[in-house]
């Protein structure tokens, strides 16, 4: 029975053995954590064992940890350890029995060669509905007053479509998807981000897969390191990937106030609209001082800009570089553009100190529309 | 003053005997009484000696609305929302209905398309958020007073309770007064209104209108039904009385009452299950196959004898060994109803409607619970399935407003499952979300008769429009109508942008739609809060009102249940979507100028009114939800 199981089990999932025969060729060291977790389904905290795997460069590749195969408050279930393991960023893979180990489900059924591949799916779905369920809800019995069938019941209160649970084994499912991926998770990353090379924090800033972006961002910004090679690559990612902006932001602002002053003129001028705004919006937020001859350098994009970009460079203008005579003559030209842009503008105008000949182009504009303001 | 001298005496008297418990005090013979009835008060009433108190009176609403359930708390508020003086006239002491403490059917909804709910929004998304923050221990109790507050609260509207529509006074087709039993004060109320509205379930005023109804199953033939019986016949779904059992901890036995009908679950059909029963059981459950009203209280007695039949089997059968410890804590004493009177509209919503999703361009409400519809019998027929569910949606259907007035009395509406639909259009839409949608359409359409001073009909027939509009303005939903109210100054802006976005887009808010649907997203997202919304126009406007309709994530259900669920499909808590605090602020002569801020915001749709501005842009900022990341908006709209 086990045996034909494992066969199964291999047949429908040659990739977990593929990647566990991966790991073991490059491993060249296991470092064991303690770590301390938190389940739901645990009144206190939890002490495992974390074993993280590294290559021959230190680089971390997988993790894994034994846990007990389920909560079981009223010691009548069969309790298995089961392995899990994660990918370095803390993705689960896969999950492994001690050698002849089986999985039970409610009143002594085993499980089915097709319930192990399910439990699998239920595991590696990170918003499985397990996610927000209560233990209680799992230990009470089943509430139909509903009127509707479109759930399916298993032993418990929870009515979960036949998808995302293996019937019968609900307690199984909520114990094991919080292991894998409650806090460890964020552990996993942090961990990984401990262990590297500054060299691989570089190769993880440009990574397609964004986490390793995050993990690296988090990384530097505890080792306060803000060297111009990182901030480079980091610009250089922000203006392909919008999305990925506010983090850098987060990051850059802890740069030195030269470093910041550039990555921000960088992704300003190179970048395009989101790039645009979103630094013009760090300028105003920034507590560095900020010199008028960089502000006013950006002034000079005005006229390239839509009314959104306008309108936040106008505060930033009117916030750090109030009266300025570069700004003025380089947001006087938009009064005679498109009308909501040139309203924008004349109400900044307004407020600045101008030239006599200044002051009567804008007393005009104010003739000419005066209805309209 | 007499009666504290009589309570002095029986105490003193028990006193006196010492040991005597207090109790005995209150055996004290009438003979022990002192009275003094030259100068008690209800002495001389009861002799007319002072006159007596006047029994009778008369009072004039814009609009009356009979029956305090979902669809009349809805259609209620709506009309007094929308500028009618109105009043609520429920027969028992709280409200709610079918879901109130005295019964507690779960209020449910489109709760289920596809694995995601399709919430209904409006009166009874308000109804639902409003009792996430007063009600969080679900209690059915607390939850009576929560829909009383939610009334009671209402300037325009006026409720009476223990209060019973009992006949119509008619002036040709119409209703001129609806003659109200005050039970608790002995009063006979004349009430008079130009429009009433019907949501009491079995529809007593009007019956006795003489407005046109229907009882029983249509044959197949009559609306092509595929789903309904061969042959027409009398059948008409049960009532169930409803339960709920408390573990104590220890066993505890349970014996009977004389009235108790023994079950013994022979030959009863597999999907009659058990499981959940400790929250009562659904199928305790008789209909009739004549006149159900009539029925009721044969059958109210036969189910209490079946409830306390079940348990006992529960019990005592020794097939429940997980109802060793449970005992009885609550039993219903009134049972709830499912069907009696259909009423007659101009329309009649059949089967087809529903699984063909018929486009109506009087459209005011939909649905989506499946054809749920309970077998002929109920608990005397047990070899049955409790419940065919015939058919599962798995996309809203529309229900049209001719289906919501009277065919024959001119200024009656109905709301509920007592509206124009056959037996398997009502085996979906009775579920009281739905119920609810139909009565914030009649609320509102009786305020436009009043307004334009007109009859329902009128309404369906010139200002289907203005209802639909007003309705999806205050935040009902009507699938494949997206609002188009030429007023909303929103849609003439010449821009409209947020200050970041990491889905959706800012110009969705106002292209009429107020969720995503149909595979589509109509929503605006921040990346990050704070964040603000801003809306340019090229000439200055006079604005007075700015709404905005905020996520409260609809795919996720809120109703009122004794379960408690919390998953992917259900939630027990505050939505963390909602919008939490948001200040609003206007452009005039360059400057930003606050217009209002709202701090602990409760509602999906939020409203800011304020004296009117001459204006050319409006500002929202937004800092806080109950816990998303980010805020998303559905719309907004401005008003002068
Ligand atoms: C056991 C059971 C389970 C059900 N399950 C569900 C479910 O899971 N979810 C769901 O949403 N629906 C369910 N339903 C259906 C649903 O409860 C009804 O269809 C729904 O309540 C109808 O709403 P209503 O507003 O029309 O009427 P009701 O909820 O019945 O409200 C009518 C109100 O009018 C009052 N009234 C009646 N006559 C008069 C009068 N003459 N004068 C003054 N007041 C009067 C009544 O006291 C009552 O408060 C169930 C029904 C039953 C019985």
């Amino acid at each position: 029975m086990i045996n034909s199981l494992k066969i199964t089990l291999s047949l429908l999932l040659p990739l977990w053995f593929l990647i566990s025969f991966q790991t073991k060729s490059m491993a060249v060291k296991n470092i064991n954590h303690k770590i301390v977790l938190k389940h739901p389904g645990e009144d206190i905290p939890v002490e495992v064992t974390l074993v993280e795997v590294q290559d021959s460069d230190g680089l971390p590749i997988a993790y894994f940890t034994d846990v007990e195969s389920v909560i079981c408050l009223e010691q009548v279930c069969k309790i298995v350890s089961v392995r899990i393991y994660w990918n370095n960023i803390g993705v689960y893979q896969k999950y492994e029995l001690e050698n002849g180990a089986t999985l039970e489900k409610y009143e002594d059924d085993l499980f089915d060669p097709e319930d192990y591949k399910k439990l699998h799916t239920i595991l590696a779905n990170i918003d499985s509905p397990y996610k927000e369920v209560y233990l209680d809800e799992i230990l009470t019995v089943v509430d139909e007053h509903t009127e509707d069938i479109d759930a399916v019941s298993g032993a418990t209160a929870l009515e979960l479509d036949e998808k995302d649970t293996v019937p019968g084994a609900a307690l199984t499912c909520f114990t094991l998807w919080h292991w894998v991926n409650g806090d460890i998770v964020s552990i996993i990353k942090n961990k990984t981000g401990e262990s590297v090379s500054n060299k691989q924090l570089q190769q993880f800033l440009v990574d397609e897969n964004e986490t390793y972006f995050y993990i690296a961002i988090a990384e530097l910004q505890k080792r306060k390191n803000y060297s111009k090679e990182f901030i480079d690559t980091i610009i250089k990612r922000g203006l392909k990937d919008d999305f990925l902006l506010r983090t850098a932001f987060n990051y850059l602002k802890g740069a030195s106030v030269e470093n910041y002053l550039y990555a921000a003129e960088t992704l300003f001028f190179k970048g395009s609209r989101e790039q645009k705004l979103t630094t013009t919006r760090s300028l105003i937020n920034t507590d560095y001082k900020v010199s008028k001859g960089y502000l006013n350098n950006f002034s000079t994009q005005f006229s390239k800009l839509d009314y959104q970009e306008v309108s936040l460079l106008l505060e930033l203008m009117q916030d750090k570089n109030p009266n300025s005579k570069v700004v003025i003559e380089n947001v006087l030209p938009l009064l005679s553009g498109d009308f909501i842009i040139a309203r924008r503008a004349y109400w900044f105008l307004n407020n600045e100190t101008l030239t006599t000949k200044q002051e009567r182009e804008i007393k005009c504009f104010y003739k000419k529309h005066k209805d309209k303001l | 003053m007499k009666r504290r001298e009589f309570f002095k005496k029986g105490t003193t008297a028990a006193v006196a005997a010492g040991v005597i418990p207090l109790v005995t005090a209150s055996c004290v013979g009438a003979k022990d009484m002192v009275y003094d009835r030259k100068q008690d008060k209800w002495f001389d009433l009861g002799t007319g000696k002072t006159g007596s108190n006047s029994r009778k009176k008369t009072v004039a609403y814009d609009v009356a609305v009979i029956g305090g359930g979902a669809a009349g708390i809805c259609a209620a508020v709506a009309a007094a929302r929308n500028g009618s003086k109105t009043v609520l006239i429920q027969d028992r002491p709280v409200l709610g209905g079918n879901a109130s403490s005295e019964m507690r059917v779960h209020l449910n909804g489109v709760n289920n398309i596809k694995g995601k709910a399709e919430r209904e929004t409006g009166i009874i998304e308000e109804i639902l958020l409003h009792n996430r923050f007063e009600n969080e221990q679900e209690s059915f109790p607390v939850w009576d007073h929560v829909l009383y507050d939610f009334v009671v609260r209402e300037p325009n509207l006026t409720l009476m309770l223990n209060t019973q529509a009992i006949e119509a006074v008619m002036d040709g087709d119409k209703i001129k007064s609806a003659l109200c039993w005050q039970a608790t004060t002995e009063i006979l109320f004349t009430i008079n209104a130009p429009v009433y509205i019907d949501c009491s379930g079995d529809g007593l005023l009007a019956a006795t209108s003489g407005a046109e109804y229907r009882t029983g199953r249509e044959g197949k033939a009559e609306f092509n039904e595929k789903f309904a019986p061969d042959e027409p016949d009398g059948w008409q779904m049960g009532a169930t009385l409803l339960m709920s059992s408390k573990d104590m901890g220890k066993p505890m036995k349970y014996s009977p009452p004389s009235y108790a009908i023994k079950y013994t679950h022979e030959g009863g059909h597999k999907r009659r299950k058990f499981a959940g029963f400790h929250e009562g059981i659904w199928w305790i459950e008789v209909g009739s196959d004549d006149d159900i009203i009539a029925d009721f209280e044969e059958n109210r007695h036969k189910l209490m004898g079946y409830l306390h039949g079940v348990w006992d089997y529960i019990k005592n059968s020794g097939k429940f060994p997980e109802a060793e410890n449970l005992a009885l804590d609550w039993v219903g004493s009134l049972p709830g109803r499912r069907e009696s009177r259909r009423f007659i509209g101009d329309y009649i919503v059949s089967e087809k409607d529903m699984t063909e999703h018929k486009h109506f361009d009087d459209a005011v409400a939909f649905g989506g619970w499946s054809l749920d519809e309970h077998n002929p019998g109920g608990i005397e027929n047990i070899s049955e399935p409790p419940s065919y569910f015939h058919y599962h949606f798995e996309e809203v259907y529309q229900f049209p407003f001719r289906s919501l007035y009277s065919k024959n009395v001119s200024n009656l509406m109905f709301a509920g499952r007592n509206v124009s639909q056959t037996h398997i259009a009502l085996s979906s839409s009775r579920i009281m979300g739905t119920c609810a949608l139909m009565g914030q359409a009649v609320g509102t359409a009786a305020a436009i008769c009043n307004k334009k001073n007109v009859l329902p009909r009128e309404v369906g027939q010139k200002y289907i429009k203005n209802l639909q509009e007003q309705m999806l303005r205050d935040d009902a939903f009507i699938p494949k109508r997206p609002a188009n109210d030429p007023n909303d100054l929103a849609r003439k802006a010449s821009l409209i942008f947020g200050s970041t976005t990491s889905s959706g887009d800012a110009k969705k808010l106002i292209n009429g739609f107020s969720r995503d649907i149909d595979g589509k997203n109509n929503h605006w997202q921040s990346d990050g809060l704070s964040a603000d919304l801003q809306l340019e126009w090229e000439s200055s406007i006079s604005l007075s009102y700015v709404e905005l309709k905020c996520d409260t994530n609809l795919q996720r259900n809120i109703m009122m249940r004794k379960d408690s669920r919390n998953d992917e499909l259900y939630f027990n808590g505050i939505p963390n979507e909602l919008l939490k605090s948001l200040s609003l602020e206007a452009r005039v002569n360059g400057k930003w100028i606050k217009l209002g801020v709202i701090e602990e915001n409760r509602t999906r749709l939020i409203k800011f009114k304020f004296d009117t501005i001459k204006t050319t842009a409006v500002r929202i900022k937004m800092t806080e939800t109950y816990g998303a990341e980010n805020v998303k908006l559905f719309e907004v709209r401005c008003y002068a």
